[in-house]
C-alpha cells in the first residue's frame, strides 16, 4: 500500500485548499472586540461577515495582502447574523461560490479564520448535516451547516469551504467545543438581495 | 492540486450515504432524539440503552420516512445496549466488521439520526484495547475508544469503518467525555440474550466486598497476593446459604483466583446461575472449602 505517498498528495491538497481559502479572508475589527473575520465576496468591494462582528457603521478591515482599509457597514441583519460591508477595493477576486445544499453527511470542509487572534487560523473537519432541524440548533428553523471542526471566538465572518475551495458557508458560531455553526452561502446570497437591491451584487 | 483529497471526502460522504439505510431515530426520550442500528430484515433494532429512557411509548423513524412504533424487548444497563423491536419486514441489515480489521489511527464516522436525515462526525480510532468492564460492571469484548464527535442524539449510532462495515454502536453513556464503541462481537453477545432473556442473566452471591492483602504464608501458599474481605453477606443470599460469614476471605471461586471484585463478578456469567461452584476462603487464619450455589440478580 502506497500509504505515505497518498498521505502526502492528501496534505498537499489540504494545503491548497488552506492557501485558496485565505486568499478570501480578511480580519475585521470594530474597536470593541479581539478581531473577528470575514470573506471576500465575488463582487469588488464587498465583504460578507457576521452581524455580531460588525458593530458600528465603519470597521476597520485587513485586506488579504496586509493592507488596511477603513469599511464602511452597507447593512446588518441581526435575525440571519449577516452584515455586509464594502472597502474601495479589495484587489481579490473572491472565492468561487459553491453550495451549501448540495454537500452530504461526512464531506469533508475548512474553515479559516483568526480564532483567539491567530491570523488565518485554519481548521478542517467533516459535515455533520444541513439544515434547519439539526439538534441543539440555538435559532429554531434557521438553516445552518453544522461542521465537526472547532471554531473558536475569530472565526465568525470567515469563510466556510469545500474540499474544492469554493465558498459554502460564513463561520458564525459554536455549538459546543467541537462543533462549529456556519450560514449557508445561499442564506448569504438572499441577504444581498434583500439589502442590496438593483445593487452590483450578482446574484445567481 | 490532486484530486486525492475530494476523492477521500467523496467517499466518506458516498459510505455515510449507503450505511443511512441501516440507521433510525430512536424516540423514547425528552429533548432529542436518539438512534438506532437495524438488527434484522423483520424489526430488531439495537440501541444506546441511556437514550430508551421510557418502557413504553417508543417510536422509531425508519430510513424511508416512515415512523412507526416500537416495543422494547429488553435493556442491559451494564454496557449500555437495548433492544426494540419494530413490526416491519424487509429492512437492510448492516454489514458488521471484526474489530481486528480496526487499526489505531483508522478514519472512523459516527452517524446518527436525531432527526430525519442521517449527520455524520469524522474521527480517527484513538485507542483499542482488550477487554474491559464498564463502571456498571458489564463486560465489554474490546476497548474502542475515538476521539469522533458524539453530536446531541448520535448515541446508539454506528461507527463505520474505512472498510465500509459497522465496528459497533456508539455511546456517550458508558463513560463522560470520551467517546467508547460497543464493538460488534459484544453486540452479537448481548442482543440474541436480551432477544431471549429480555435482559443479561448475570450470577449472584449476595456479599458486599473489597480487596485485601493476604498474610504471607498465604501469599506463598496460593500465588496470590490478594482477595476480597467479606463486607457484608445477605441474609438467605448464596453466600450465606454456602456458610460464608461476615470477615471472611474470599480467594477463589472454581479454582479461579479472585483478586478483586472485576474476578467475582467474571466468575459470575448468567451460564453460572443456578450451578454450584468450589469457593475457597481464609477464615481465622485457614484456608476452607465451601460449596456454593450461584443465584440469579434480579
Amino acid at each position: 500500500m502506497a500509504a505515505p505517498g497518498f498521505l502526502a498528495a492528501v496534505q498537499g491538497d489540504l494545503v491548497a485548499v488552506a492557501e485558496g481559502a485565505r486568499a478570501g479572508l480578511v480580519q475585521v475589527r470594530d474597536g470593541v472586540q479581539g478581531a473577528g473575520s470575514g470573506t471576500i465576496w465575488e463582487d469588488e468591494g464587498l465583504i460578507v461577515t457576521n452581524a455580531h462582528v460588525a458593530r458600528h457603521r465603519h470597521v476597520e478591515v485587513l485586506l488579504p495582502g496586509g493592507r488596511r482599509s477603513i469599511a464602511h457597514v452597507l447593512s446588518v441583519d441581526p435575525h440571519r447574523d449577516l452584515a455586509v460591508l464594502r472597502v474601495e477595493a479589495h484587489g481579490s477576486p473572491g472565492l468561487v461560490p459553491g453550495s451549501s445544499r448540495n454537500l452530504r453527511p461526512g464531506e469533508l470542509v475548512m474553515a479559516v479564520g483568526h480564532p483567539w487572534g491567530v491570523e488565518g487560523g485554519t481548521t478542517f473537519g467533516a459535515v455533520i448535516g444541513v439544515g434547519a432541524d439539526l439538534p441543539e440548533n440555538p435559532a429554531p428553523g434557521r438553516e445552518l451547516i453544522a461542521v465537526s471542526l472547532q471554531l473558536r471566538p475569530g472565526h465568525s465572518g470567515g469563510p466556510l469551504v469545500d474540499v474544492q475551495g469554493r465558498l459554502v458557508g460564513i463561520c458564525a458560531m459554536m455549538a459546543g467545543p467541537e462543533v462549529g455553526l456556519a450560514i449557508p452561502v445561499e442564506v448569504v446570497r438572499d441577504f444581498l438581495q434583500d439589502w442590496l437591491p438593483g445593487s452590483q451584487a450578482r446574484v445567481a | 492540486m490532486s484530486s486525492v483529497l475530494m476523492d477521500l471526502s467523496s467517499a466518506m460522504a458516498s459510505a455515510v450515504e449507503s450505511t443511512a439505510a441501516h440507521v433510525v431515530r430512536v424516540e423514547g426520550r425528552r429533548g432529542v432524539p436518539g438512534t438506532g442500528i437495524l438488527w434484522s430484515a423483520d424489526g430488531v433494532i439495537v440501541t444506546a440503552n441511556h437514550v430508551v429512557r421510557r418502557d413504553d411509548r417508543l417510536q422509531v423513524g425508519l430510513p424511508d420516512g416512515r415512523e412507526i412504533e416500537a416495543t422494547l424487548v429488553g435493556r442491559d444497563p451494564t454496557t449500555d445496549v437495548a433492544v426494540l423491536r419494530a413490526s416491519a419486514a424487509g429492512l437492510a441489515v448492516p454489514t458488521w466488521q471484526a474489530i481486528e480489521t480496526a487499526r489505531v489511527g483508522h478514519l472512523v464516522l459516527a452517524l446518527g439520526r436525531p432527526g430525519r436525515t442521517v449527520q455524520a462526525t469524522l474521527g480517527v480510532i484513538s485507542a483499542l484495547g482488550q477487554e474491559w468492564r464498564t463502571p456498571e460492571g458489564g463486560v465489554v469484548d474490546r476497548y474502542l475508544q475515538t476521539d469522533v464527535v458524539m453530536y446531541p442524539g448520535f448515541s446508539g449510532g454506528p461507527l463505520l469503518s474505512p472498510a465500509g462495515g459497522l465496528l459497533g454502536l456508539n455511546s456517550s453513556g458508558l463513560s463522560r467525555g470520551v467517546s467508547l464503541t460497543i464493538p460488534a462481537i459484544t453486540l452479537q453477545r448481548v442482543v440474541p440474550m436480551l432477544l431471549e432473556h429480555g435482559r443479561v442473566r448475570r450470577g449472584y452471591l449476595g456479599i458486599g466486598a473489597q480487596p485485601v492483602r493476604l498474610p504471607e504464608d498465604v501469599v506463598s501458599q496460593l500465588g496470590q497476593e490478594t482477595g476480597v474481605l467479606l463486607m457484608s453477606v445477605e441474609p438467605g443470599g448464596p453466600a450465606a446459604k454456602a456458610g460464608m460469614a461476615l470477615g471472611d476471605t474470599l480467594v477463589s471461586l472454581e479454582g479461579a483466583p479472585i483478586r478483586h471484585m472485576d474476578d467475582v463478578l467474571a466468575a459470575l456469567g448468567g451460564d453460572r446461575i443456578g450451578s454450584t461452584l468450589a469457593a475457597r476462603i481464609l477464615r481465622g487464619g485457614a484456608l476452607q472449602e465451601m460449596r456454593v450455589t450461584v443465584g440469579e440478580r434480579g
